[in-house]
């Protein structure tokens, strides 16, 4: 590669007498990174952690996830996919509930269908329910409603309706405004230029993003149990409680199988909704959790 | 269009793939809810329910104000928590998302190992997480720091992987064709096209993060959510209210402080 230095194209562009430019400095960065790292700094010196437990731990995690799968205690399988159905079903409610609620209150919170103190308002609203987690929710409604499925599909649905409500919010804020004005053209009235210039619009998306939010729910619901909401989580907690290690490891079993399993269904049917019988596009919004 | 009136075309018939759907959505709801197989749903009954337990509603709409200075230090570790799993997990995403991509690790079983392995890391609810690690290690923060660890890799490096999956390949032929090796290619034609995004994602899991240390202290992970276990197990529900309405603000205050970083970041 000597004459690679002579030739015109990559010859150094340097000419004599031309020092290269300083980088520009970037004070909001700097102070941005600064910050992060006092964060960390702090983080790591205040938190009461005894190191030495790093070095046993992961030890015990092998031999206790030995117990577990080696082999886990078959006969166990068909208790835990009962809690797993019952999961399933807490989920479903929960979602279903969360979507009646949260599609009008996505259409108020829509900056371009809503007028824009009502949207912010109803925006906030959706903030404040995303801020509880499920399982907080669920512990304030198992003493309410009492134990079992009831507590645990009252505090996803509620949960739902945040996420939902937000989602939905941006969806009808995306949308094209054509048929919208199309509508209005004609005379139409606010609930039919709702009905046939913006639902029509968003109906796939936001029919999606609820199979979404199923997912993701069954996931909690398949935990809300540890605090006596109903489902497998209540028999992951006495099975963990009790050192019975084979027969939680058959219950994480069940919850990963039926979890990979719908998760494969339901991702299929959102694509067929959202890109038609033809065409397949992926949707998985990172917003969604 | 000189159509006669009164001779409007009959309307397309539904598709089958709508009619199953709203069977099979009929189906499961009535299996789901209904009081046969399912959770028997009965908004009545809830009522019902919630009228029996009128003085533990009360004792929820009594807020012990008093308690508040006791939860500030559980607060703190759980903020502590959440920054430390957030840093370490993002780390580790970073190696899990490269070689979860086909653009930057061609070696098939490489690949198909670490897809693997991710998939199956995101099907185990952090809480779980939270419950094997405090059983393995010990009851405190530390369980609760690994299991968010896990999460935290699982959420980042799936994200990231995708978007490393997306990058113009551009400026990695460009790289290649200068003869950089593999690490080299992914250092300076990879990663700053992905850097804004994996930002991004790293401030979306910490807001996850602070959400979910709120509650894996509850199986003995640490964090506040130790605290609402002991004193819902007190039946203490006027100091559970103030610890519900502080984990509102703070989570509230902290991700609409993250939302608008990333907003500039992407």
């Amino acid at each position: 590669m000597a004459q690679a230095s002579t030739d015109p194209l990559t010859a150094p562009r340097t000419r004599p007498g031309t020092a290269r430019p300083r980088p520009p400095r970037r004070p909001l960065r700097m102070a941005l990174w600064l910050a992060v790292t006092g964060a960390v700094l702090w983080a790591a010196l205040g938190v009461d952690v005894d190191l030495s437990d790093l070095l046993v731990g992961p030890g015990r995690l092998l031999s206790i996830a030995g117990l577990m799968f080696t082999p886990p205690d078959w006969a166990y399988a068909g208790r835990a996919f009962e809690g797993m159905l019952e999961s399933i079903q807490i989920a479903w409610i929960g979602t279903l509930l969360g979507a009646v609620f949260s599609l009008p209150l996505g259409f108020l919170a829509a900056k371009n269908v809503t007028a824009a103190t009502g949207s912010t308002v109803a925006r906030q609203v959706l903030n404040g329910i995303r801020a509880v987690p499920e399982l907080i929710l669920a512990i304030a409604f198992v003493p309410i409603l009492g134990l079992g499925a009831f507590a645990g599909t009252m505090a996803i649905g509620l949960h739902s309706i945040g996420t939902l409500g937000k989602l939905t919010a941006e969806v009808i804020e995306g949308i094209d405004a054509g048929p919208v004005e199309a509508a209005r053209a004609t005379g139409a009235s606010t609930s039919a230029v709702m009905r046939w210039g913006v639902l029509p619009q968003v109906l796939p998306d936001v029919v999606a993003f609820w199979l979404y939010r199923f997912e993701i729910n069954l996931r909690t619901s398949a935990i809300l149990g540890l605090v006596g909401a109903g489902g497998v989580g209540g028999i992951l907690q006495n099975t963990l409680q009790y050192r019975r290690w084979d027969k939680a490891g058959m219950t994480i079993l069940v919850i990963v199988a039926a979890t990979v399993a719908i998760d494969a269904v339901s991702s299929r049917i959102r694509r067929r909704i959202i890109a038609g019988p033809d065409r397949a596009v992926v949707v998985a919004p990172v917003e969604a959790t | 269009m000189t159509a006669p009136a009164g001779a409007r075309p009959a309307k397309p018939r539904p598709g089958w793939g709508l009619v199953a759907g709203l069977v099979g959505f009929a189906a499961l709801t009535w299996w789901a809810g209904g009081a046969r197989y399912g959770i028997g749903f009965s908004v009545a009954e809830m009522i019902d329910n919630a009228r029996r337990a009128r003085r533990i509603v009360s004792d929820f709409f009594n807020p012990d104000w008093n308690f508040a200075p006791a939860t500030v230090a559980p607060f703190v570790e759980t903020l502590q928590m959440a920054i430390l799993a957030a840093v370490i997990g993002c780390g580790a995403a970073l190696i899990v998302a490269f070689l979860a991509s086909r653009l930057t690790t061609p070696n098939n079983p490489v690949y198909l190992v670490d897809k693997g392995g991710l998939n199956v890391l995101r099907a185990l609810p952090d809480l779980l997480y939270a419950l094997v690690f405090v059983a393995a290690f010990s009851i405190g923060p530390l369980g609760g720091i690994l299991a968010l660890i896990m999460f935290n890799v699982g959420v980042v490096a799936k994200l990231l992987s995708e978007t490393v999956d997306g990058v113009d390949t551009g400026p990695v032929e460009a790289a290649q064709a200068a003869g950089a090796g593999r690490l080299q290619t992914v250092r300076t034609a990879v990663f700053p096209q992905v850097l804004p995004n994996y930002l991004a994602y790293s401030l979306y899991a910490f807001e996850l993060n602070l959400r979910a240390s709120t509650v894996i202290g509850y199986v003995g992970a640490g964090g506040i959510g130790q605290l609402v276990q002991t004193q819902v197990a007190r039946f203490a529900y006027g100091r559970v209210t103030v610890i519900i309405v502080e984990i509102f603000v703070i989570v509230f205050v902290i991700e609409s402080i993250s939302i608008a970083l990333r907003r500039r970041l992407v």
